[in-house]
């Protein structure tokens, strides 16, 4: 009975922890079905809209009060790092846009690397408790099965996100107009789509799901400038995995990927807490091998 | 027949100034480590060990293409074979009489271990098109640094000295001695990379990086020539971290942190992709920024510094540093033509020779 509750917790963090994985990863299939390109400053923006929404709840919280407070601070986070989303989009990635895909690539490696720098001039390099509604380690019991309060809230958050997404895609006008720019831009154009205006939506909407995710992971483990580093990777791990064109592919593996990590941590001691990150990456590579498009991704059809 | 010769003029003047230039690099290049203090040397032998890193990189991603996020878990092997050879007992056993063999074997190692891991991760991640490569590489360095720690025989987290070299008074130019095996060794390592990229393979990199589907019409298989490319800057890292091996004589997992990985990717570019001479300045780039912020006490502006510059060239200067005489002549010329309406301005209107094919990437 106590090994079984082990092993649902287990499964219950492995979920958690990768709905985080999720949120980013679904934030670079989002950039990428748009604009044919892979974000990989995704997880600096979203700690970078992480620090601004920590600066904001700090500010506001002594005049209205902690719970407000932190309620202001996430609406600020994801608001400004949709702003910032777009205005990247609108003056950086636009000047690059008919240029090759390794020069596109280096310019969002580029920006990685400016806003990490960014962040650690204005906030320093420590580690800094981020104000939530609840603390990381609080945790309740039910059958035996110790259940943290952060695990659930993260993958109900992330869940909820994910249908008001789907909602927005399916069911609304700009959510058919962001479809039609990233099934063929230039069809969309002719049929009176401001494309332009598309990209920068689609880049905020992906820059605000992954500072959810931001400010979630630093509601756990403290906010520092590197933050996402890690999970930027597992994201990338996961979206490979699953497909670059498949929003569901992305979050399966990504669950999967979690899942097996938090196993593989506890119950392989030779690979242990320190080498399990190992674990998604040999994945990562009997998929490249068996099944080059990724498990969900369509398949590529060359002709030469 | 103005036209002609003013192209012919401009040619020779190309040649000459480029043939000057070479010699005068050549030169302070011999000289100076024999005059100049132990640290000056250091930070040279250090831009050429990252210079062949970079070169190898350059070769991936600046002739076939491709971007790779990983060159750093390549020199990390080559680091780490290098300074396990130096440290194993048979090393030991043979003493120092045998060391050049031992050193040797150590650079052997620091070429096939890379170049094998090279073969079967490019194998693996270019199988997929597009940004495959990037996508997988990326995971590398995150890999790699966790191993490097676990194992017993790196050393662990405290990583590993690797001295063949005694530390000691009574031995004195250790710094120039060290300086030239790295000189040697890279200048050999430029060669190499320019007789490759103006080879028969350097032709097919450039077809694939243009056009895959215009490659295989062709008979050029673009997974063939991207592997290749691949395996080649493997082995290009590998060297390097047996040089840096031999300018350190230390090895610690850091030398595999994922920061260095992004910031070799941002040398390559800085430096010019696609240029031999880019990679050298690209070496200098990425030794030379953090002691520059060091020097002015401010450690923790380094990324935001590194970041400012590559945007900035990326926007203004997208064949890199390399380019910039390209650009400031095409200015010049551009003037002079606004000069005088008539005349020589037809020769100028030809604008960039074509074996100069420019990378418009910004309109």
């Amino acid at each position: 009975m106590n090994q079984l509750a082990t092993f649902i917790q287990l499964i219950i963090d492995g979920l958690a922890q990768g709905s985080l994985y999720a949120a980013l990863a679904l934030a670079i299939v989002l950039v990428n079905q748009a604009t044919g390109l892979v974000n990989f400053a995704q997880g600096g923006m979203a700690v970078l809209g992480a620090y601004i929404g920590l600066t904001a709840s700090n500010l506001v919280t002594p005049v209205v009060g902690l719970f407000a407070g932190i309620t202001i601070g996430i609406i600020v986070a994801v608001a400004a790092s949709f702003g910032i989303g777009a205005l990247i989009e609108r003056f950086v990635m636009r000047r690059f846009m008919g240029a090759e895909v390794d020069t596109q690539v280096v310019v969002t490696i580029g920006l990685f690397t400016f806003i990490g720098g960014f962040i650690g001039i204005v906030w320093g390099f420590n580690y800094i408790p981020y104000p939530f509604y609840i603390s990381g380690n609080e945790s309740f019991t039910v059958l035996g099965v110790s259940i943290s309060v952060w695990s659930i809230t993260t993958f109900v958050t992330i869940m909820a996100l994910m249908i008001v997404l789907q909602l927005l895609f399916r069911g609304t006008k700009l959510g058919l107009g962001l479809r039609a720019v990233s099934d063929n831009s230039d069809s969309a154009a002719l049929s009176g789509i401001r494309v332009g205006r598309m990209l920068m939506i689609g880049w905020g909407l992906a820059a605000a799901l992954g500072t959810v995710a931001g400010v979630l992971l630093a509601a756990k483990a403290q906010l520092y400038p590197d933050n996402f580093d890690g999970i930027l990777v597992y994201a990338l791990a996961a979206v490979i995995i699953g497909g670059l064109d498949s929003p569901i592919g992305a979050v399966l593996a990504a669950w999967v990927i979690a899942i097996v990590e938090s196993l593989v941590g506890v119950y392989v001691p030779f690979i242990g807490h320190d080498l399990k990150v190992i674990v998604p990456f040999v994945f990562l590579f009997a998929v490249l091998i068996i099944k080059p498009q990724g498990l969900f991704g369509r398949r590529q059809v060359v002709r030469v | 027949m103005s036209t002609q010769q003013s192209l012919y003029t401009r040619v020779t003047q190309n040649r000459w100034t480029g043939l000057a230039v070479g010699i005068i690099i050549t030169v302070i290049l011999l000289v100076l480590p024999l005059v100049s203090d132990p640290f000056t040397n250091q930070t040279i032998s250090r831009i050429l060990v990252f210079a062949v890193a970079v070169l190898g990189l350059n070769i991936v991603m600046g002739y076939a293409g491709q971007v790779s996020l990983g060159q750093v878990f390549f020199v990390g092997i080559g680091a780490y074979a290098a300074a396990i050879t130096i440290e194993s007992d048979w090393a030991a056993a043979l003493g120092p009489d045998l060391l050049l063999l031992v050193l040797a074997v150590a650079l052997a190692l620091a070429i096939v271990l890379p170049g094998v891991a090279g073969v079967i991760i490019g194998m693996a991640a270019l199988r997929l098109r597009g940004l495959a490569l990037a996508l997988v590489t990326i995971a590398l360095p995150i890999i790699g640094v966790p191993l490097l720690k676990r194992f017993e025989i790196t050393g662990g987290s405290e990583g590993m000295s690797a001295r063949f070299i005694p530390r000691t008074d009574t031995f004195p130019y250790q710094d120039q001695i060290q300086y030239f095996a790295i000189l040697a060794i890279s200048a050999v390592m430029f060669a190499l990379a320019y007789f490759l990229v103006r080879g028969k393979y350097g032709r097919a990199f450039a077809i694939v990086k243009e056009n895959e589907a215009i490659a295989a019409s062709m008979g050029i298989s673009p997974y063939g020539y991207k592997v290749l490319a691949f395996t080649v800057a493997a082995i290009y890292g590998g060297v390097a971290g047996f040089l840096y091996v031999v300018a350190i004589q230390f090895v610690s997992p850091d030398v595999m942190g994922f920061g260095h990985s992004i910031e070799l990717v941002i040398a390559t570019i800085v430096g010019g992709a696609g240029s031999i001479v880019g990679s050298l300045l690209g070496g200098a780039f990425y030794v030379l920024i953090p002691q520059l912020t060091n020097a002015v006490g401010a450690t923790g502006y380094t990324p935001i510094v590194q970041g400012i510059i590559i945007l900035l060239v990326l926007f203004l200067l997208p064949g890199g540093l390399a380019s910039l005489p390209r650009v400031i002549r095409r200015l010049v010329r551009r003037r002079r033509r606004q000069g005088d309406s008539d005349g020589e301005g037809d020769g100028a209107s030809a604008s960039a020779p074509p074996n100069h094919p420019e990378r418009e990437a910004i309109q």
